[in-house]
């Protein structure tokens, strides 16, 4: 029982990691790709767009994604994992986050005694959309290679904090009934927002301000819709599996 | 006999889901970590594209 609930958790997310990497490459990926031709101003650590050489440039064929566009520092103890190209990078990297996210999903609907089902998985879904993508994205839109970005372990810290913070607050005014667990509620989705995000002092960028605007919304639509596959599979499965934990 | 089998495998006492719900949650920060924050040149450039997407605070 409690192995497949579990498995349910893990199996919805891959599936939805595959349907993510499907999405991505209708806009964001070539977005990513085209900004970081405009990559590598000298007060950026990024180096220069380099091909990897070898299999990887061989990829390239059966990929729509370049080889590896190792930023320069990175490049000399980086690379991708088991010499995967990039398509199979960001292929694995997308099931490992589904996979993650949809355990994550399992256990908040454990904790909080709410079931999902196929019918309430869109709304599980959108949740976990504006807790991980949305209310982080108003502090820290999401950036494109080569942008104006503050200290990276700042950034990280409030937008750890700004995930939890915003499920916290979400499950405050959603789930419970009380009027002062609603207040909380606003309270604690607004907080790191009246706090603040990180921001970087020098906002100049060799990346045009249309890619950037292009692929804030974009990134922002492509989770919404890994989000919403990943409530209703989970759902789905929770419907067929997971009776017992509803 | 059976219907005891039965009533046990779809009954989850409320230790067993903390349970399921504290390991589903490690597991899941951990692989969300892992692909999306961890401080590691080889993560970073193999999820770098997922990074991106995802809004994950990057470089």
């Amino acid at each position: 029982m409690l192995i497949r609930l579990l498995l349910a958790a893990i199996v919805a997310g891959l599936l939805s990691g595959v349907l993510m990497t499907g999405a991505q490459e209708l806009k964001v990926t070539p977005l990513i790709l085209h900004a970081e031709q405009y990559e590598g101003g000298e007060d950026t650590h990024h180096g220069n767009v380099t091909p990897l050489p070898g299999l990887s440039r061989l990829a390239q064929f059966v990929s729509p994604v370049t080889a590896a566009h190792a930023h320069g520092d990175a490049e000399a103890a980086g690379g991708i994992l088991f010499g995967l190209n990039r398509f199979g990078g960001t292929l694995m990297a997308n099931l490992v986050t589904g996979a993650g996210f949809g355990l994550i999903l399992l256990a908040v609907s454990l904790l909080t005694g709410t079931g999902i089902t196929l019918k309430n998985g869109v709304l599980w879904g959108a949740a976990g959309w504006l807790s991980f993508q949305f209310l982080p994205a108003i502090g820290l839109p999401p950036e494109l290679p080569g942008f104006p970005a503050a200290d990276l372990v700042e950034r990280q810290t409030w937008w750890i904090a700004t995930v939890v913070l915003s499920a916290l607050g979400l499950y405050c005014l959603v789930l419970r009934e009380a009027a002062w667990a609603k207040a909380l509620g606003v309270l604690l989705l607004a907080a790191p927002h009246l706090y603040g995000a990180p921001q970087p002092t020098d906002i100049e960028s060799n990346v045009p301000a249309l890619l950037g605007a292009e692929f804030a919304v974009a990134a922002l639509a492509t989770t919404a819709f890994f989000w919403v596959v990943l409530g209703l599979l989970l759902g789905g499965a929770m419907d067929r599996f997971g009776r017992a934990a509803q | 006999m059976a219907a005891q089998t039965v009533s046990t495998t779809l009954s989850l006492s409320g230790a067993q889901r903390f349970t399921v719900a504290l390991s589903a949650l490690l597991l899941g920060v951990f692989l969300v970590y892992g692909a999306g924050l961890a401080n590691s040149a080889v993560l970073h450039d193999t999820a770098h594209d997922t990074r991106h997407s995802y809004g994950f605070p990057c470089h």
